[in-house]
Parts: structure tokens; C-alpha cells; sequence
């Protein structure tokens, strides 16, 4: 019994989660946002409501005085009434001026767009009303129902009947509204919604201000019930959040059911931990959320649903240093001299620039190279701190153990958390990660029974009897501390530089760029997702660790969920995509040079975040790479101007002479069988029963009319699409095997969207898919990938820079890369003319020459029949041909299916 | 049951100018120049064939007239007006439709609710459209996901003739359909750019099936039209045809 009691206590909570998750899929299905700011939403909403029943207009605008007063206090509907008003201006607002621009930017600026929001909002709110609880009058009865030995408390019993019905209506309106079928008209394609006459955007629009309606209504109703503070509030984002991906971003009512049941199961977890002393006496409400999201997605598996795509930005270029030593030592002495030639305050902010470099450092790792969205690393960072008090005070590790050993704490939580939604597209690292720092938060950092109320010492570092700590008193800070720190960036530095020149950092590119093609490249998608997070976690554990010698005690404001979301915010303005990124959001950050300055002289220091939100909201929507633009920029300028004074090569040049090909052991007897193989997507018959072969040393043609099955043969072989009948490589079946495992057994394939990354070089877009464990093996087999297709004069170019036709080459030289003993091409003529097909069909003859088996797929009928050996004729999936080109050519079946020449419109066939 | 209305439009023939018109037109995907110096005409109840291999840039044409694409230089205008660039709403109220090749149905949503979508103000209502695809009455609420390849297709044209099209840019309608189901759907629309005036451009890969519904009919090569003139004159001569698809043919000035 007393289990109900507790439970009904969560409906209170749980109504509120649930109508902020109801937003929350709302702005989703409408424009493929997660908007993390929905909690802020609510919270300027809440604010403006309890204002207005005070007698007072809330006014967000710095500058014009706080508020405007009313002349009389407003009741319940009018207050509200009005604040609902506001709430769907805001929402309007938001969506014109931020998320309408942002409209086909990939899925992780929309995130972070989406956290500068909430910066903004939170942040302005904070300092114009104050962090003081602001108490608003019950807006229900506040009765005590008995139901046999069960207490219900009315007021939290009428808030979630609320916000049930309120979700029923707005199923009801979703399903039976014009603007509800319009609104899932859209949310499935947008090109549909173009040819039927809707404008996907004014749906977008009219969606966002029902979010922010919603999410006002969450606000307002919770606000009697739980005093009004920003950060709580903000922070009801986490719940919903995992309401949300109970409900995969998608369904209404399994949506709010999940949001009241986290709302019961939080209130449960207290009464738990009150009457179970081994369970953590806080925190443990703040874990549920992230039980629920994993559980969720261990379960439900599928990440959140993608939207039929348009076209999208590039992320940000992220620039292979060109030579890893000048840099460094140039940098290094930058740094001493700050060290030495500042004191007091001053050096403090430079070893605050160092420290929060490093952990803006491990951004640029999980974010900038591999595309994922982590909200934990101050969070990790903060375990490491933590986990240092205990290993220095209570074991007495010496340094430098000590730090290791809590950077590697902090790898292990990260990785742990993180693999379920590593395996997953998407952004459910974001969401879990979120959900990880507000748990952390509250179970171990804000845990008096773990830490102590003054906070977890630290024993000064020292090594060989030299103290290395940052000193107190008069010697604060030492230069031995600082050189420590600049010590740890350096190393910090280097290593992430070396790996973005390294396969291991192109691979994570490619994988930030796209993951399917990056699977068919032969990566293993989630292992390099799994590592860089890894590493990530690592770099963020020493950044802590160092943080937490500074201090001296570690308390858990450094390390606060809200914090995390600032650091993220900021390292994104700063360059996330680059190591000279991750420098400056050193000095942007809270503890860095910049935020002194500008605290010292002009008197910002508590606007500091808000401006770095609004600067981040407009480089997302101007430029993708944040400030750090600038300085590639710069960089790029310096290296054409040196490039001019050596004689290039023509990029004009189209027919280049063929160096000499390094011969390539030709491999004899492999050949491709394919034996009855047969696609099916759901009830289409793509592929019927098709049976070919391609033998080493020759070109097999596959033409057809469009949607004759050709590019479902070449995904059925590659491990794209499931099929059945038999796919055999010299005597090896490779039914049933991953695509990168195909690869390594040497399948290669090209793309008809080629799907090459424009960040990198033509080099680094052909090594992406190299194998082989040795530098020297993979740098040599992408120098004969080129020399082989004809490019090599290309190597360094950046692949965004290409024509089309030298594009189509690069993709088949990353596809020849691994040597594969038989190559799939889809298309690549495509967008080629006379000269540059003749050309290719060189080409494609050398290749076939060095003993590779290849498979050609192509619309250009001058091609294929000039340079394949056999032919096979496809149409509605099945074989209707196959022969010599010159059979081919005088088959007059063929022409009727392919040309459509004598096609008899009068001879009906079943 | 409110017949399906035939447009009175057609009945006033386009005093002067071509219902559909581009001059000079440039465009393709990305930063990728798929046709340049383009030049088409349509009347208003006219059917013209738009053919060549694939690659040519027949696809990208539509999908640019129809806004969906922006067109990089050049003019398209309907009935003298000139269309702005990249802006599918402005060409969707100009009475530009298009019929994707993947038909871009919303599969979730009934038969019904498809066309429910596409409805304009003062326009035909759904049920008017079985006038002309009754095929579609047995389907009526099922998802547009559970049909077959030809009752999409179908449904496709539906939804684009309800929006009372001035012009009806089809691509590949033809595509992985049985023979008897694409006849029929030439036949409609025949019928609708006779009976509602519409400019029909209709690219495809059956070219003699193309040609027998056509007035006109030009062949694209490579961004250039390399072959233009009468389907009844182009139906009779299969190798001028043949050499247009395989290259041989220079553009036609």
C-alpha cells in the first residue's frame, strides 16, 4: 500500500514530464529537431505566468527594465491565457529565426542549436529574476483523498488528468484535423508535401508554437507544486527526454503513459532510498530517467525515426595538419610565456585555459571527428575528480598514476553508458549522455554520503620530491602546476593531431560523414564510435583530474549537468571539428583568459554564457565551423600562396599520362557466382532469380532500364540488402556476412551518389578504405589505387574540389584500395561526357588488366558494350539477355526492353 | 457524387504562348551542371515526350521546373509568368504538379487521405477523382503503403489531378509496371491534357509507348535536346531514334 501512495505522489511530476515529452515528439516529427530547450520553454512560460498573477509583465529583453507592472493582478485564466500567448510567440520566434534557417543542416548542429537555446534562455532568466524560489498560488484543490489505507493528493492527481486529456485531444486533433493530417503528411516527406501543394514549412511553424503552447502548460501547471528555479526546470528536459525515446520520438499516448510512470517511479525510488540504507540516500530519482532511456533502448532497439532527407550541409571541415612540429613548438612557447610573464589571477586564467583545453580537446575527439553528440564529458570529467580524491587520500597513488588511474574510471563509466546507443544512428548518445550527467550529478557528486559536504581533498601532486602543486596563499599559482598542465595540453594536443592524420581519425571522419557508406568501405561503424567516446573519456578524466589539483577539493559545482551543456556550447563556437578549435574553447571557457578579461574590465562575467549562446546560435546558422573558420581560413591562404611558387600540375588536365601500373599479382581462378538470387522489399520483387558470373581478369556489363534490379544486385552482393540464393567468391560463400566483412573478403563496390567525403583529401578519402595494419602497407596501396586509375597528380586534393568525373575516379580508386578480386560498379559514368567515358573506359581496362574481376553497371550503352567481355540484359529483376556486346547489340529483344524501340503497345502479355 | 470537373480552361485555347516555357535554362544538383542552354516549350493541352537515356538530366529538368531544384540560369515561366528560382510553393501555385519517379506517396495515410492532402479550396473533393481511377474505390482506406505497384502509380496521378494541374510533369510513370497497367495510365493521360488542358511533360523510358500518346517528343542527351519534333514522325523513324539514345547525334541548335 504504502508503494501506491509513493507512486500516486510521482502523478504530479509525471504530468509535467509527460506534456514536455508531448512537445518534444511534436517539434520532433515537425522538423527533426531534439529540442533540448523544451524544459526552458516551460520555465519562461512558468515565470511569466506567476508574474502576471502578481500584477507584473515579465520582460526577457536585457536592457528594458525587468518587468512591467499591470496594475492589478490577473486570475488563473487570464494569467493564463496570456502567458499561453507568449509561449506561442516564443515558439514562432524560435523556429523563424533559429531552426527554419537551420532546416537543412545536419541532425547535430540542430542539437546544439537547440542546447545554445537553452543557454540563452536559462541564462537570461537566471540573472534578470534571480536563483530565489518563486512560490505561485495552487492552481487545483489541494485535498487529501483517502481510498482505503491510500493517500492521494488531489492537486497531483487533477495534474496528470490534465495533461492525459490534454494528449487526448491532441491525438484526436492529429488524427481527425486537416492541419494534424498535414502535420503527418509531412513529418513522413517533405518532397510529398512539395507535390501535393502543402508548405512544409508553415506546418514546421504552426507546429513549433504547439510545442511551446504545450510546454508553457507543463510549466504553469507545475509551478504551485514545485518551486520555480531555472535550473530545475531547464532541467525536466531529462525526463521527457526519456519518456520520448520510450515512445521512439514518435507515438502520443505510449509518450505520456511513460512520462507519468517515470513521474511514479522517481517518487518511488525516494521512498526507497529512505527505507533501504545500502541504496544512495540522493540521486537515486535522478537515475531513473537513465535506466529508463537504456533499458528502452536495449529493448525497443531502433533508434528514433529519420526523416526522408534533403539536401545537407557539410558539418565543418576538420583540416589534416599538414606537419605536427612547428605547430608544437610554437604553441609550447606561446604557453610558457604566458606562464611565465603573468601572476595572480592572470596565471590562474592561463592554467584555466590549459585545463579547460583539454577537456574541450576531448569534444573535438567524440564530436568534431566521429559526429557524436556527448553531453557527458564534464560529467566524466568530474568522475575522474572525484575518483582522484579517493585514490590519492585514501590509497595514496602517487602521481602520475593517480590521474591515469581516474582518467581510466572515467573511460570505463563513459564506455559502459554509452555502448547501447553507440550501436544505434542518430542522437541517442546525446539524450543517454545527458541523462548520464544528470544522474552522475545528483548519485555521486552531490552525495553526502560519498562526499563530503566541504568537498573531497586532493593531495597535491609531487614527483621525485618535487612539489608540483599549485601552492596557496602567497606562491598561488606555481609555475611547477602550470608547466604540468601545459605539460598534459601538449601531449593532449599532439595526440589528437596524429590522429587526425592517422587511419584510425579518417575512419571516424568517414563515419561522421555517413555511416552506411563508411560500413561499405569496410569499417566497423560502431567499433570506431566505441573507441573515440573511449578516448573522449579518457582525455575529459585527465582534464578532471587536473581541475581537481587545482582546486585542491573537488565539490560539484565545477562538474554540474548544466555545465556540461555550457561547455558544449562553447567548445562548438570555438571550432569543435580541430585541434586549434579545441585550444580556443580553452580560452573561451568559464575558467579561461577570455572570460577573466571580460569580466575584469568590462564587467560581463555573468552575461558571459548567454552571449557565447545567441555567438553560437549565429555561427551555426552562418558558418558550421564555428570561429575556427578563421583561422583554417588563414591557414589555407598560406599554403596556396606557397603552393604558387611551385609549378603545379593542370587541374585541367583530362587525359594525364598513365604512369605504368605496379603489377599486381593477378588472382587467378577468382571469380564472382551468383546463383538464383533474388531480392525482395516488402512486396516488390526487386531482383528475380538471377544467376551470373564474372571471372578474373574480365568486365561483366549488367544494362537495364531504370528499375530493373541492377544497383539491388550489387547491394545484395555487398551485404546491403537481404536476399536469398547464393553470392560466391572464389568457392567462399558470403551469404549472411556483414558488408565490411565482404569487403575484407574482397568485394569492393562504388556508389551512384559516390558518397565521398568532402573534409578530406583525395589521399585520405582512398586510404579510408585501406586494410592492412601497417602505416607503410596502407600508404603504399593508396599510391597504387591512384597511379592505377590515374589520378595520383590528385592526391592532396580536397575531394570537395573535384570535377565529376575525377570524383567518379576516386571512388573507384577507394573501392580498388583493398585489392579486391572483384569490383562492383553502380553508374560510374554518370555525369560524364564523351570524352572523360572514353576515357574511364580506359581505365576500367587497366584495371581489368592488373587481373581484377569486375562487375559494371551503366546507362552509358556506348561504354559498356566498347569495354565489357559479356553482357547480361536485365528487366523487371530478371536476366532477359546476356552474350558478347556484339549480340548484345543486335539483339532486337533487348532493344525492345532496354531502348524501348519496337516495344508493341498493342501486344498485351500477362 | 460531384463528377469529376472538367476544366474550362481547356475550352479557351492559350491566346498566344506556350502554356510552359524555359529559355535558356541551366541547372543540376549540387554544385554539378546537369543541363545548360535549355529550350522547351509546351502548349496548354499538349502531351510532350520527353526521352533519352539516363544521366541526360531528364529527372533533374522536371524536378527544377517544379521548384523542387534551383535553376542555376534561365527563365521558366508559365503562361508568361516567370517562376522563381528553388521555390516549390510559388510553382505549386503557379499550377506546376510533378509526379516524382518514386511517387513520394505518403504511405502511412489511406488512399483517401492522400488525396485529402493534395485537396485545394474550391477544388474537386476525393471522391470525385474515382471518376477517373475507379480502380482506387477498392483501396479507398487502406494505407497507400499496402498497394500495388500500378493502384500507386494510380494513386500518384490522382493526387496530382486533383491539385487541377496547368501543367503535369510526369516522371517515369511507366517504371516496374506491368504492360496493361501502363496502358491504361497513358490513356489517362491523354485524357487529361484533352479534357482539362493541362501541359503535360512526360519523360520516359518506353519510348514507342511514350511516342503513341504524344504530340510532341524530344530526345535528351547528356543536358542537350538532340532530337525534337512530331511523335508520329519520330514513331516512324526508330533508327534516327536509336542513334539519339547511343550519342550519335549532335544538339540541336
Amino acid at each position: 500500500m504504502d508503494h501506491i501512495a509513493s507512486l500516486m505522489l510521482g502523478l504530479g511530476n509525471g504530468g509535467v514530464f509527460a506534456a514536455l515529452a508531448l512537445a518534444l515528439v511534436i517539434t520532433y516529427r515537425a522538423s527533426g529537431v531534439v529540442n533540448f530547450a523544451t524544459g526552458a520553454i516551460a520555465l519562461y512560460v512558468a515565470y511569466t505566468y506567476a508574474g502576471l498573477r502578481r500584477g507584473e509583465l515579465l520582460v526577457p529583453i536585457p536592457g528594458l527594465p525587468k518587468t512591467v507592472d499591470l496594475g492589478q493582478e490577473l486570475g488563473l485564466w487570464a494569467a493564463g491565457a496570456i502567458a499561453l500567448a507568449l509561449a506561442a510567440v516564443l515558439g514562432a520566434l524560435l523556429y523563424v529565426v533559429v531552426f527554419r534557417p537551420l532546416r537543412d543542416a545536419p541532425p547535430l548542429a540542430k542539437a546544439v542549436a537547440s542546447l545554445g537555446v537553452l543557454v540563452v534562455i536559462q541564462g537570461v532568466l537566471a540573472i534578470r529574476q534571480g536563483t530565489n524560489p518563486v512560490t505561485v498560488a495552487p492552481i487545483f484543490p489541494n485535498d487529501r483523498w483517502e481510498l482505503g489505507e491510500v493517500l492521494i493528493l488531489s492537486d497531483r492527481f487533477y495534474l496528470a488528468l490534465t495533461v492525459v486529456g490534454l494528449a487526448a485531444l491532441l491525438a484526436a486533433a492529429f488524427r481527425f484535423t486537416r492541419f494534424g493530417l498535414l502535420t503527418r503528411a509531412t513529418a513522413e516527406t517533405q518532397t510529398g508535401a512539395y507535390v501535393s501543394g502543402v508548405s512544409p514549412d508553415r506546418i514546421a511553424l504552426l507546429n513549433w508554437m504547439i510545442s511551446a503552447v504545450i510546454a508553457g502548460v507543463a510549466g504553469i501547471l507545475i509551478a504551485p507544486v514545485s518551486p520555480l528555479t531555472p535550473v530545475t526546470y531547464t532541467l525536466f528536459v531529462v525526463p521527457a527526454l526519456a519518456a520520448a525515446v520510450v515512445g521512439r520520438f514518435q507515438y502520443l499516448l505510449p509518450v505520456v503513459a511513460a512520462g507519468i510512470a517515470i513521474g511514479m517511479l522517481q517518487s518511488e525510488a525516494l521512498r526507497l532510498a529512505a527505507e533501504y540504507d545500502w541504496l544512495p540516500q540522493t540521486g537515486l530519482a535522478e537515475l531513473v530517467p537513465l535506466i529508463v532511456i537504456l533499458v528502452a533502448l536495449l529493448v525497443v532497439g531502433g533508434g528514433m525515426p529519420v526523416r526522408g532527407g534533403l539536401v545537407r550541409q557539410p558539418l565543418g571541415r576538420a583540416p589534416r595538419p599538414r606537419s605536427l612540429l612547428v605547430p608544437s613548438a610554437v604553441g609550447t612557447a606561446v604557453g610558457l610565456l604566458a606562464l611565465v610573464a603573468t601572476s595572480g589571477t592572470w596565471r590562474a586564467a592561463v592554467i584555466g585555459t590549459f585545463i579547460a583545453a583539454v577537456i574541450g580537446l576531448s569534444l573535438v575527439v567524440v564530436t568534431g571527428y566521429a559526429g557524436q553528440v556527448s553531453l557527458a564529458q564534464l560529467a566524466l570529467a568530474g568522475t575522474a575528480a572525484f575518483s582522484l580524491s579517493y585514490f590519492t587520500q585514501s590509497w595514496d597513488v602517487p602521481f602520475p598514476f593517480a590521474p591515469i588511474l581516474a582518467a581510466l574510471v572515467a573511460t570505463c563509466i563513459g564506455v559502459a553508458v554509452g555502448l547501447p546507443a553507440l550501436r544505434l544512428r542518430g542522437l541517442t548518445l546525446g539524450v543517454v549522455t545527458l541523462a548520464l550527467a544528470y544522474a552522475i550529478e545528483a548519485v555521486w557528486f552531490r552525495n553526502a554520503d560519498i562526499v563530503p559536504s566541504s568537498g573531497a581533498r586532493v593531495t597535491q601532486p609531487s614527483m621525485f620530491g618535487i612539489d608540483l602543486g599549485i601552492g596557496a596563499g602567497r606562491s598561488f599559482p606555481r609555475i611547477e602546476f602550470g608547466l604540468v598542465c601545459l605539460v598534459t595540453l601538449v601531449v593532449v594536443a599532439v595526440g589528437i593531431a596524429s590522429l587526425r592524420r592517422s587511419a584510425l581519425g579518417s575512419a571516424m571522419l568517414a563515419v561522421r560523414a555517413n555511416e552506411r557508406s563508411a560500413a561499405a568501405a569496410g569499417i566497423n561503424v560502431v567499433r570506431v564510435k566505441v573507441l573515440a567516446f573511449a578516448l573522449a573519456s579518457f582525455i575529459a578524466g585527465l582534464g578532471g583530474a587536473l581541475l581537481a589539483y587545482r582546486r585542491g577539493v573537488v565539490t560539484f559545482d565545477s562538474f554540474t549537468a548544466i555545465g556540461g551543456l555550457a561547455l558544449l556550447s562553447t567548445a562548438y563556437l570555438a571550432g569543435i571539428t580541430s585541434v586549434w578549435g579545441g585550444l580556443n574553447a580553452g580560452l573561451l571557457a568559464g575558467t579561461g583568459i577570455v572570460f577573466v578579461a571580460l569580466d575584469r574590465w568590462v564587467d560581463l562575467g555573468q552575461w558571459f554564457t548567454v552571449i557565447s549562446g545567441v555567438l553560437l546560435i549565429v555561427t551555426l546558422i552562418t558558418n558550421p565551423e564555428g570561429l575556427a573558420a578563421a583561422g583554417h581560413e588563414m591557414a589555407d591562404r598560406f599554403a596556396r600562396w606557397r603552393e604558387r611558387r611551385r609549378p603545379a600540375p593542370e587541374p585541367g588536365d583530362r587525359v594525364p599520362a598513365v604512369a605504368p601500373v605496379e603489377a599486381v599479382e593477378p588472382v587467378v581462378g577468382a571469380a564472382l557466382h551468383i546463383d538464383h538470387l533474388t531480392v525482395r522489399y516488402g512486396g516488390v520483387v526487386a531482383v528475380n532469380d538471377v544467376s551470373l558470373g564474372a571471372h578474373s581478369g574480365t568486365i561483366v556489363g549488367l544494362i537495364g532500364p531504370n528499375g530493373a534490379g541492377k544497383t539491388s544486385v550489387i547491394d545484395a552482393v555487398t551485404g546491403f540488402a537481404p536476399s536469398s540464393g547464393s553470392v560466391d567468391l572464389a568457392g567462399r560463400r558470403l551469404d549472411g556476412l556483414p558488408p565490411h566483412a565482404r569487403v575484407r573478403a574482397g568485394v569492393g563496390r562504388t556508389f551512384q551518389s559516390l558518397e565521398l567525403y568532402d573534409d578530406l583529401s583525395v589521399a585520405e578519402n582512398v586510404s579510408v578504405a585501406a586494410l592492412g595494419g601497417r602505416r607503410t602497407d596502407r600508404t603504399s596501396a593508396v599510391e597504387r589505387a591512384l597511379e592505377g586509375v590515374g589520378i595520383a597528380h590528385l592526391h592532396d586534393r580536397p575531394a570537395g574540389q573535384l570535377s565529376q568525373g575525377e570524383r567518379q575516379l576516386v571512388s573507384i580508386a577507394r573501392a580498388c584500395v583493398a585489392e579486391p578480386r572483384v569490383l562492383l560498379l553502380d553508374e560510374p559514368a554518370a555525369g560524364l561526357d564523351g570524352e572523360e567515358s572514353t576515357w574511364l573506359g580506359e581505365r576500367l581496362r587497366d584495371i581489368r588488366d592488373a587481373g581484377t574481376a569486375m562487375l559494371l553497371v551503366d546507362h552509358d550503352v556506348n561504354l559498356v558494350l566498347s569495354v565489357c567481355d559479356h553482357v547480361y540484359v536485365l528487366d523487371f529483376g530478371a536476366v532477359i539477355a546476356e552474350g558478347p556486346p556484339e549480340a548484345i547489340r543486335s539483339d532486337r529483344a533487348v532493344a525492345a526492353a532496354y531502348l524501348g524501340v519496337m516495344h508493341d503497345a498493342t501486344a498485351v502479355t500477362a | 457524387m460531384t463528377a469529376y470537373p472538367v476544366d474550362a480552361v481547356a475550352a479557351e485555347e492559350s491566346a498566344g504562348g506556350p502554356r510552359l516555357e524555359c529559355r535558356d535554362l541551366a541547372g543540376g544538383r549540387g554544385s554539378t551542371v546537369v543541363f545548360r542552354d535549355l529550350d522547351l516549350d509546351v502548349q496548354a493541352g499538349s502531351v510532350l515526350a520527353l526521352l533519352g537515356p539516363n544521366g541526360a538530366g531528364k529527372s533533374t529538368l522536371l524536378l527544377t521546373i517544379a521548384g523542387l531544384l534551383p535553376y542555376k540560369a534561365g527563365r521558366v515561366a508559365v503562361e508568361g509568368e516567370a517562376l522563381r528560382t528553388g521555390n516549390p510553393v510559388a510553382a505549386s501555385r503557379a499550377g506546376v504538379v510533378l509526379v516524382p519517379d518514386n511517387r513520394s506517396l505518403f504511405t502511412t495515410l489511406s488512399v483517401e487521405e492522400n488525396l485529402e492532402v493534395a485537396r485545394r479550396r474550391g477544388g474537386p473533393a476525393p471522391r470525385s477523382l474515382l471518376d477517373v481511377f475507379p480502380a482506387l474505390e477498392r483501396r479507398w482506406g487502406l494505407p497507400a503503403g499496402a498497394l500495388s505497384g500500378g493502384e500507386q502509380q494510380m494513386l500518384a496521378m490522382a493526387r496530382a489531378l486533383i491539385q487541377q494541374p496547368k501543367v503535369l510533369l510526369v516522371d517515369e510513370m511507366s517504371m516496374g509496371l506491368a504492360p496493361l497497367v501502363v496502358e491504361t495510365l497513358f490513356d489517362t493521360v491523354r485524357q487529361i491534357a484533352r479534357d482539362h488542358g493541362a501541359a503535360v511533360v512526360l519523360v520516359e523510358q518506353h519510348v514507342q509507348l511514350a511516342l503513341g500518346v504524344a504530340d510532341e517528343a524530344a530526345v535528351l542527351n547528356r543536358g542537350h535536346v538532340v532530337l525534337r519534333g512530331a511523335a508520329a514522325d519520330l514513331a516512324r523513324d526508330s533508327t534516327r531514334l536509336e542513334r539519339a539514345y547511343l550519342g550519335e547525334l549532335a544538339p540541336t541548335p
